[in-house]
């Protein structure tokens, strides 16, 4: 059974790292096939919740993980709505995971795909998350937890789903009613059909094999278990393979696309999004992917992205792209460690209270 | 060989798996929950023969071994 759960992930690990390739060849912004952080903060744009316009573009990928998930877990059982496990802590986590992702530019997921396209920026972030990942392991093993979510009923459940769908379709009818990029990472993207063909089936596929960049190295650091990370290597090899295959492999540090090589950014960065995700309970990825489940809790971290995104770009706290974060993104990501850092303390400290009362 | 008599105890938190392990000692091994069993990708502990029900303190439930798949044997009550 261990060895079919393994399969599952490296099959999952393989056909997003291909998918993302593709994608890529369709239109996406180079190593950006997939990225969870950009395309909520080209979403936001889109939504006009910020003004840059560079990034407004409403990702139909986002609206396929979610609609891919939900689907598939009504379908197998696995729909279990619930909520009221801190979901205000959360979306302040969320808020912070967003800041720490757009000053690295990528998500977990863009951070592996530009690893795999010869950006070595992303390998010093790779760094920062394996570290950020680690102090949260250290909150949990010493009893962090931001508490059980209980029951909720189905229409909570779906109701996230159910918005999702809604302002697609509404994009797809009122198209004049959303911003577009002429220009920047949100003009380029592939065809709307292949992009929420895409995010179903990584809905579909993430939600079976429970694929997190996050638990991977968690889970390592915690239990010594390397099931989870198989999907991470896998992704990392099929892109590697693809960007060989269609000459999209170019390794170092300058002038990679859509990124800096300001190192310390780039990993504190990692440090904020690592941590921010083992609190989470997972990744970005893994969040879209809970919230499609019927998790409430879940939802609330991706609607803190959403605000984090649009506060990113609204005070100049995301990267340039070649130029790295300036003052406002700096100081975010400080304040964002010292705040997850805040929050992890006081929970854990109350958390082993409760323990030892009984 | 495959051990007929291995149960998989989950729990509402990671520290919680932590804990039981350290009151179960020798013969547990914590590892992700079995994809069968939950969709999340918390932490279960795996042990053989019996479990006493006073180290089950924030334990969700326990299943064990029913041929290819799993079957649940306690609950916590909530």
């Amino acid at each position: 059974m261990e060895l079919r759960e393994k399969h599952k992930l490296a099959v999952t690990g393989l056909f997003i790292g291909a998918i993302s390739v593709l994608l890529v060849v369709l239109g996406n912004p180079k190593n950006m096939g997939f990225c969870i952080a950009c395309f909520i903060r080209d979403i936001a744009g889109s939504m006009h919740l910020h003004t840059a316009p560079i990034v407004e573009y409403m990702r139909p990928e986002i609206i396929g993980i979610i609609l891919g998930s939900f689907a598939i877990s009504v379908i197998t059982g696995d729909f279990r709505p619930r909520s009221g496990s801190s979901p205000v802590l959360r979306f302040i986590i969320g808020f912070f995971v967003m800041i720490g992702a757009l000053v690295f530019l990528g998500c977990p997921l863009r951070m592996v795909l530009r690893l795999a396209g010869g950006d070595l920026n992303a390998f010093v972030a790779l760094l920062g998350f394996i570290a950020g990942i680690g102090i949260g392991c250290i909150f949990i093993a010493n009893g962090f937890s931001l508490g059980r979510a209980g029951g909720a009923t189905r229409i909570e459940g779906a109701a996230f789903p159910a918005a999702t769908v809604f302002v697609f379709v509404v994009f797809i009818a009122f198209p004049s009613l959303f911003l577009f990029s002429e220009s920047g990472p949100g003009s380029m993207h592939a065809p709307i059909a292949a992009s929420l063909a895409a995010g179903l089936a990584v809905g579909i596929l993430a939600q079976r094999s429970r694929l997190c960049m996050a638990g991977g190295i968690r889970d390592i650091f915690l239990i010594r278990d390397f099931t989870l990370i198989l999907g991470f290597i896998a992704i990392f090899l099929a892109a590697l393979i693809g960007n060989l295959i269609t000459g999209s492999f170019s390794i170092g540090f300058a002038d990679q696309p859509v990124s800096h090589d300001k190192h310390l950014w780039n990993f504190l960065g990692m440090v904020l999004v690592g941590l921010g995700s083992v609190m989470l309970g997972g990744c970005p990825l893994r969040q879209l992917i809970l919230a499609g489940e019927g998790s409430g809790d879940s939802a609330a971290a991706v609607l803190g992205m959403l605000f984090g995104a649009a506060a990113a770009h609204n005070f100049s706290l995301a990267s340039s792209a070649g130029t790295g974060p300036g003052v406002n993104g700096k100081a975010a990501v400080i304040i964002g460690i010292v705040i997850l850092l805040a929050i992890a303390s006081i929970v854990t400290v109350k958390e082993r209270r409760n323990y030892e009362r009984g | 060989m495959e051990d007929r008599d291995q149960k998989v105890i989950t729990f509402h938190s990671q520290y919680a798996a932590f804990l039981f392990r350290r009151r179960y000692g020798d013969g547990c091994v914590l590892r992700p929950v079995p994809r069968a069993l939950s969709s999340s990708c918390g932490t279960a502990a795996f042990v053989s023969g019996n479990v006493d029900a006073k180290l089950l303190d924030g334990a969700e439930a326990v299943y064990e071994k029913d041929g290819e798949g799993w079957r649940m044997i306690w609950k916590e009550q909530s």
